[in-house]
């Protein structure tokens, strides 16, 4: 995924897209007090500077999907492991809730669904399994005591390419399909002919704390 | 195969197959009992409607499974926004399904009313409630004093607000007010004074270089607010040559922070930086003398106003922005074609607002940047089936003869259209007349207007008053009865955006789930009230469609067929055309006007003193603020965040958690202050404090910011709400309330940014 910073303006629809299509439990005031409340794709901001010259950057935090990917090699279970493609993903059956992965996490992308579902007052119990547009919801009842993450939208993706679409373009996760600004960008970057290649290819660009050598999968364009 | 075939086939046999897949290497357990049952029923349609969380309109589509809305999304064919949705938008499905939303009529029975007061409402019947409305207000014709009606409106779709205002006119009362005066009709009037549109301004973002936005949060509150989220993009890298855009500002907003430059200034000073700017920009003759030379008039008295009194150095003083500076984006705006200069609510709700706007403005005439591709455009409306006229009985024209009661068109406010934060003053003195019912629908006025108090008193007051909305908001607090109507989703409507996109759209507003409980469609509640009413109020709303499926349908169908409207859920008109001097000025000249003859002619014939040409002409004039500058220091700027949802409410999770993102926090209201300042008074960050201006205080947390003004206390608004709702009720706090009362003289804009408050720990 690339997200241009340039482009970005900050909305967080991202988020709100995010929550809409993977039916993410909403927090509360108390939520947010205890740093608990789950966010699958997390809008933060950073601040330098001092008045008048000030400059802050607002940054749109999915799950980075690293090739290195710490959660993977601490989680005792085997409960989230990185798939061929490159998502990494979590099994909400084998996870223990140990919250090791989000210890290990260097982006605070992972929550721990600490809540009840019968608790969550927008919860939608009609919802059928196939809950998704695009393709079928592996987990169909989520189940508190576990450790949730963006998953690329991989339901939406693997239906996408059992039906031969081109994934990137006919098909993309929510928050990227939801940016107004047409700010983010799916794809695949082993294919250089594709939308983010060229994207990366064309102007400077950062990941998020490189030094760790995560090798993460989510690219910044610069300003 | 197709869909539903397909989804029973993997609920039967290919589920494990297929999530298998997916996970690789573990195997997915077979469907519970409960979900075959569920996937054996499934049923799913996605539906063509339109989102009312703003002014914005955008259309959408919304998925429905099993007679449940669970997805809402951009619609694709809408061109205003180009099928991009807000996060507003998303938030939809959690206003659907506020589990606290009302469903069914109330009747107050304590006769008592005021904040704090518990109304004790016990449920009624539908039809008890609209024939005790209906015996009301037939009774008030009976009387013939019709004018004794007031009606408030807030965020409505086109479609009842077409329909309001027949109501009104078909009734005959001159007080329809809707919350306009609240917003930025200062904008409105600095068009109308430069090329006689009383709108907001239209832009064409698509081709514009140089933007230079005083006070305008493009990616916050500006209209149409998704269309701006979407230009964003476009214009910054889906275009050859990047658009520059310079934010003047006192706050660092979030466009602020997206922008290429952030110039703070002295609050109140936006019309003398856009005079000096002319001033630059006319020194060195930077100026579009073809445009300015062909089609305007009053230019050389401008030109003489700017040059001679508002030199960068002189300005500076004014401003607090250098010299230097002041010099440089003069030239870059004029030199960088096509320029816009927008302006937002933080330049323009001020006393003497229009003028800043209407300064503002002539920027834009003074490089050539009007009606031309990356300028100023003219919006064009839908033009929607016309209505037969109304029915006019004796006693409706004699109501509307009466003066209205928020007093436009009066001396005191010559050229408003509504100024609504008047109604309050004029109900507790009863002034021209008293009030003897009121209607409020979707209005929150209590919450949004400065001045709560009088609010809070003057609703008190009132004999008899029905609310209308979903929800129990803070007016409905102070109701008679309430009435629930549906929200967006689930009722008829059409619709189309505020200016913005030049081209004309509507979109229709189709029920994507049935109405919960015995919600009805406002649309549908007049229909009723006026067959109630009988006579000539029955008559006017006789053929137009006897409901509200039927209405839309009447007023839609002479542009778009009725089912590929509701499969394309919009119609998008020709394109834009550009250059149309000779036909779209409205000005006595029929040419832009840089000194004002439609404000000449109107304050001929209602001031008694005949002003000079200044009074014509864009000027600036010393902010006039509300408190002593010893005794409070400092100057409260109130803000609206993007994901403060404009219908009345807040208790929705989604747009809560994620309500203040510079500081990655949300369920509260935050007073951001200078760190600097801060310091000075002895505060300490995130500390509860009271922030006191001379008419009221509230108590919020401190938060100290580089991004502020060191003279300024910024507040968002959206908070602080008191009626009802587990998710809004008691959180945080709203700036509203120790706002003074202070208006433009002009558009009798409200004015938000003149209250001085001084701040110490609570």
């Amino acid at each position: 995924m690339v997200i241009d910073q340039d482009k970005c303006v900050g909305c967080q629809a991202c988020s709100t897209a995010c929550k809409n299509e993977n039916n993410v439990p909403h927090g509360s005031p108390d939520d947010q007090r205890m740093r608990r409340d789950i966010f699958w794709n997390k809008v933060i901001a950073v601040t330098n500077g001092k008045y008048p010259r000030v400059n802050t950057e607002i940054i749109s935090m999915p799950c980075m999907h690293c090739d290195h990917a710490p959660c993977v090699t601490v989680c005792p279970a085997k409960a989230t492991y990185r798939r061929e493609d490159g998502i990494v993903v979590q099994d909400f059956r084998r996870c223990i809730g140990c919250k090791y992965c989000i210890v290990a996490c260097p982006y605070g992308a992972r929550s721990f669904n600490s809540r009840e579902q019968e608790e969550k007052e927008y919860l939608r119990p009609d919802l059928a399994p196939e809950r998704s547009v695009w393709g079928q919801w592996p987990f169909p009842t989520r189940t508190h005591g576990v450790v949730e993450k963006c998953t690329f939208c991989f339901h939406r993706i693997d239906r996408g390419v059992k039906e031969g679409k081109k994934i990137g373009i006919e098909v993309v996760p929510a928050c990227v399909e939801d940016c107004p600004a047409g700010a983010r960008k799916f794809g695949d970057l082993d294919d250089s002919t594709s939308e983010v290649s060229r994207l990366l290819s064309s102007r400077g660009w950062i990941r998020l704390r490189e030094e760790l050598d995560t090798k993460c999968k989510v690219y910044y364009l610069l300003r | 195969m197709d869909r539903r075939k397909f989804l029973k086939w993997s609920a039967f046999t290919g589920a494990a197959v297929g999530a298998s897949k997916i996970m690789g290497q573990f195997n997915v357990p077979e469907a519970s009992p409960l979900q075959k049952e569920i996937q054996k029923s499934f049923e799913e349609k996605w539906v063509a409607t339109s989102c009312l969380n703003c002014p914005a309109r955008c259309a959408t589509r919304v998925r429905v499974v099993n007679g449940k809305a669970v997805k809402i999304t951009g619609n694709p064919l809408s061109q205003v926004s180009e099928g991009k949705i807000c996060p507003r938008a998303h938030v939809g499905l959690q206003v659907l399904y506020d589990p606290e939303r009302i469903i069914t009529p109330f009747k107050r029975t304590n006769s008592k009313k005021g904040r704090g007061v518990d109304p004790k409402w016990v449920p009624i019947s539908w039809d008890q409630a609209l024939s005790e409305v209906t015996n009301r207000l037939r009774k008030l014709r009976e009387n013939g004093e019709p004018h004794k009606l007031l009606l408030f409106y807030g965020l409505n779709t086109v479609s009842t607000e077409d329909m309001i205002l027949r109501f009104a006119e078909a009734f005959g009362t001159p007080n329809l007010i809707s919350g306009d005066g609240l917003d930025s009709e200062a904008e409105k009037s600095g068009n109308w004074m430069a090329d006689g549109h009383y709108a907001h301004t239209a832009c064409d973002l698509d081709h514009t270089n140089y933007i230079l936005a005083f006070g305008a949060d493009m990616v916050e509150s500006s209209k149409p607010l998704s269309r701006f989220l979407r230009k964003w993009g476009k214009f910054r890298r889906e275009k050859p040559n990047r658009t520059k855009v310079v934010v003047i500002n006192p706050r660092y907003s979030v466009t602020a922070a997206k922008a290429d430059e952030w110039i703070p200034i002295n609050p109140g000073a936006d019309g003398a930086l856009a005079m000096a700017i002319a001033h630059v920009i006319i020194s060195e003759e930077l100026y579009d003398r073809t445009f300015v030379k062909g089609w305007t008039v009053g230019f050389d008295f401008y030109k003489n106003l700017a040059l001679n009194q508002y030199a960068p150095k002189e300005v500076s003083r004014i401003t607090g922005i250098e010299p230097e500076a002041i010099q440089r984006i003069a030239r870059e705006f004029a030199r960088t074609q096509p320029a816009l200069a927008l302006r937002g609510k933080e330049a323009i709700d001020w006393p003497e607002g229009s003028f800043t706007s209407y300064a503002i403005f002539c920027l834009n005439a003074l490089v050539g940047s009007i009606d031309v591709p990356g300028g100023v455009i003219y919006q064009e409306s839908p033009q929607y089936n016309q209505m037969p006229p109304w029915v006019e009985d004796d006693i409706a024209k004699k109501g509307k003869a009466k003066p209205s009661l928020d007093l436009h068109g009066s001396n005191k406010f010559p050229v408003a259209k509504v100024v609504t934060n008047q109604i309050p003053e004029s109900l507790l003195e009863n002034v021209p007349y008293p009030i003897e019912v009121a209607i409020g629908f979707n209005s929150n006025f209590v919450m949004s207007s400065p001045g709560a108090d009088r609010w809070d008193q003057a609703l008190t007051k009132l004999p008899y008053y029905v609310h209308l909305s979903p929800f129990i908001s803070e007016m409905a607090l102070y109701a008679d009865l309430v009435l629930p109507s549906t929200t967006f989703l689930e009722e008829w409507g059409y619709d189309h955006s505020p200016p913005g996109s030049g081209f004309a759209e509507a979109k229709i507003k189709q029920p994507a789930v049935s109405p919960r409980g015995s919600a009805r469609a406002i649309t549908d509640i007049l229909f009723e009230i006026a067959r109630g009413l009988k006579g000539a109020v029955a008559q006017s709303f006789a053929n137009i469609g006897d409901h509200a499926e039927g209405f839309v349908k009447f007023r839609t169908e002479k542009l778009i067929p009725w089912k590929e409207l509701l499969k394309k859920g919009t119609w998008i008109g020709k394109n834009y055309e550009y250059k149309k001097y000779d036909r779209i000025f409205q000005t006595p000249s029929k040419k832009f006007e840089f000194s004002s003859g439609n404000l000449k002619a109107v304050l001929a014939k209602t001031k008694k003193e005949k002003g000079n040409g200044w009074d014509f002409s864009p000027h600036y004039k010393e902010a006039k603020f509300l408190g002593d500058q010893e005794k409070f220091p400092l100057i409260l700027l109130p803000y609206q965040p993007l994901l403060a949802v404009e219908n009345g409410s807040q208790n929705y999770p989604w747009a809560q958690e994620i309500f203040l993102p510079m500081h990655g926090v949300g369920w509260e209201t935050l007073a951001e202050i200078n760190s600097e300042t801060a310091r000075n008074l002895k505060l300490k960050d995130g500390q509860l404090v009271w922030v006191e201006s001379p008419f009221k205080k509230i108590k919020v947390k401190v938060k100290f910011s580089e991004g502020v003004h060191p003279g300024v206390v910024a507040i968002p608004s959206g908070q602080g709400h008191y009626s009802y709702g587990k998710w809004q009720k008691g959180i945080g706090a709203n700036p509203n309330e120790i706002i003074g009362v202070d208006y433009d003289s002009i558009s009798g804009q409200s004015a938000f940014f003149n209250t001085r408050v001084k701040v110490y720990k609570a």
